[in-house]
């Protein structure tokens, strides 16, 4: 156990006087919050300006064919202008947004009865057009809603037959619930974390070892391999807590210090007790970090196949979490059993302000730590053998 | 004392040790002198426990190296054919780490790196980072962490591979001293003249068996050459891969 210390300890301060670790560090603490924080002030802005409170600005062409319309939509806050010669190529180049274009055969078609031709050219992959395009949509076909429904009456029908089924909508979306997108990436993000801020660590003191030719006479110590493997995994873990704690006080710091609200219309909090429980259920998935990246740089020949193959490390073993930015699922206790993932469910409901069952906690914390037991012991194994020193897996 | 008994060693098809057997004897310098690729290395290897024998064992101060590598392990200092330095540490502090793996600390540890420093005259550079460093500066250091321990049996591969005409003289010089103080030294080489220099005893490796064991009066006399060089040349069987 002494040697164990011994192998930490100076691993340790290797590191610390290794530029590349400590830079490594810092940047990627400072890194991921800015991320964010950057997305709120960019991506906020353009999704939440409400678009009802602009006139909308429509190029029309043909608007002499439909006087009725254009009165209609002028009505609706529309601002008519006139359509550039080619709609297709303005709407491409995203001059437009959307270009409404009727038809010389509208007035013929609405005198008989008929539905009146009209086109709309839009660009369904730009994201910030839609809610434009989906503005025209809802005007033109409340229009026709209008008219259809006038005829029906002029026809002495009642226009409720046309409605099957009455839906009544209820968005019980709150602004905060909102704001999750935001929040919902956070659990991907402090995965990267967790695993980037001991890799430097692990790197060095093993493929380094190698690559220095430093690995050979260091196994001629009377030292047991599970020594040095426990000692140079344990060297990785504060280094990875430093950078987590790093991170989430940055991100603690930035959402005082940015007016998170000025930019997503809503206020959007992130209080110091829920940055410190997230941090306390990292715990174990730090170690499970260290484990796994000990495992795997057991195989690596240099500092830059090691420096490859763990830096993909956390995009695969964060892949189910990064799906929860995108479809947030609530959290179950078999989820619970599957480690990284269980956590990253966590996270995402102590950000949403909901609270989590002691039972999960412990749960997933228990298993994370088996699977850290059982992947320590292979480490061990691989170190082991004597492949190990030529690293020919 | 070493005894090295029979051992075999492959890597997949390759074999490369096939049957390598002799004693080193304390209060002497052995040498195992044979062409580049002979199984040099994998027999040091396999005494430093680095490697597991396929057959055979080896035996230093009586422990067997697979069944009693930490007894091995602290018995002797090795410098193997890698000796790479922690080039963010001071040599000073390489060489700690290593005592303070052989259990040393306190004043002990402190007292025996400066008597190091002083016996493979590292004063100049001993609190300085061993990046870069000249060869000759980091094989000392590395030898010193090799001793730090003062183990009864010494291991070198190729201790003068890379050094200037100063350096080898020092590194031989230095050998000599270990083994006027009763130690166990066993060292690797591929230059005749090294061996013939510095050795008691020498075994000549080709080829993975031992082609030649004996004091260099010895080799001389079961040969038939009155000059070294040609008994090697005549116990090896061929004069490849020796170089002068």
């Amino acid at each position: 156990m002494k040697r164990v210390w011994i192998v930490f300890k100076k691993e340790v301060l290797d590191n610390l006087r290794d530029r590349r670790t400590l830079s490594s560090t810092i940047i990627s603490a400072f890194f991921t919050p800015a991320l964010l924080l950057g997305l709120i002030v960019v991506l906020g802005r353009t999704l939440n300006v409400n678009p009802d409170e602009k006139a909308l600005r429509l190029p029309v062409s043909g608007g002499e064919y439909a006087p009725g319309l254009i009165d209609f939509l002028e009505q609706n806050n529309v601002e008519i202008v006139a359509a550039p010669a080619d709609p297709a190529a303005a709407v491409k180049e995203g001059n437009e947004e959307v270009v409404l274009i009727i038809d010389p055969g509208y007035p013929e078609a609405f005198l008989a009865g008929e539905p009146a031709p009209v086109e709309i050219y839009l660009d369904n992959s730009r994201q910030s057009s839609s809610a434009s395009i989906q503005r025209v949509r809802g005007l033109l076909q409340q229009d026709s809603g209008m008219l259809g429904m006038l005829r029906l009456q002029a026809r002495g029908i009642s226009p409720s037959l046309l409605s099957a089924i009455s839906v009544g909508v209820r968005d019980v979306a709150t602004p905060e619930s909102q704001a999750l997108i935001f929040l919902n990436m956070m659990p991907f993000l402090i995965t990267l974390n967790l695993f980037a801020g001991g890799m430097n660590v692990i790197i060095d003191a093993t493929a380094g070892e190698r690559e220095r030719g430093s690995l050979e006479p260091l196994f001629i110590n009377p030292v047991k391999r599970w020594e040095f493997v426990i000692g140079k995994m344990s060297a990785s873990l504060p280094f990875a807590f430093v950078t987590l704690g790093l991170v989430l006080l940055i991100f603690y710091i930035g959402f005082q210090i940015i007016p998170v609200e000025e930019y997503i219309g809503f206020s959007m909090s992130l209080d110091g007790r829920s940055l410190f429980n997230i941090f306390l259920l990292c715990i174990p998935e730090v170690l499970l970090a260290g484990a796994l990246q000990m495992l795997v740089a057991s195989f690596t020949r240099s500092f830059k196949e090691a420096q490859t193959y763990l830096g993909f490390l956390p995009l695969i073993i964060g892949l189910p979490s990064m799906f929860l930015t995108f479809m947030p699922v609530k959290s179950q206790m078999i989820n619970m059993l599957v480690p990284t993932y269980g956590q990253s469910l966590l996270f995402n409901q102590i950000l949403r302000g909901e609270s989590v069952p002691v039972e999960y906690w412990v749960t997933v914390s228990l298993t994370t730590l088996a699977l850290t037991v059982v992947l320590t012991v292979v480490a061990i194994y691989l170190y082991k053998r004597e492949q190990v020193l030529f690293a020919k897996a | 004392m070493i005894e090295v008994k029979q051992i075999q060693k492959s890597f997949g098809k390759v074999q490369a040790v096939k049957d390598v057997s002799f004693v080193a004897q304390d209060g002497q310098i052995t040498g195992i002198l044979g062409p580049n690729g002979a199984g040099k290395t994998t027999t040091l290897r396999v005494i430093y426990t680095v490697l597991n024998p396929d057959g055979g064992s080896a035996l230093v101060d009586g422990f067997d190296v697979r069944r009693d590598p930490q007894q091995v392990l602290r018995r002797i200092g090795a410098l193997p054919d890698a000796h790479g330095l922690y080039p963010r540490l001071t040599a000073r502090e390489n060489i700690r780490y290593y005592g303070e793996l052989h259990g040393m600390s306190g004043k002990a540890l402190e007292d025996r790196i400066q008597s190091l420093a002083e016996l493979l005259d590292m004063g100049e550079f001993i609190d300085r980072r061993t990046d870069g460093f000249s060869n000759g500066q980091r094989v000392k250091v590395s030898i010193g962490r090799a001793l730090v321990h003062d183990p009864q049996n010494v291991l070198l591969d190729e201790p003068t591979n890379g050094l200037d005409v100063m350096s080898t003289r020092a590194m031989r010089e230095f050998i000599r001293s270990l083994r006027d103080q009763g130690k166990c030294v066993l060292f690797s080489s591929h230059i005749m003249q090294e061996v013939s220099a510095l050795c008691d005893r020498i075994v000549v490796i080709s080829g993975g068996v031992v082609a030649a064991n004996g004091t260099p009066d010895e080799l001389r006399k079961a040969t038939g050459k009155e000059n070294l060089e040609d008994a090697f040349v005549a116990a090896i069987g061929s004069e490849e891969g020796l170089t002068k």
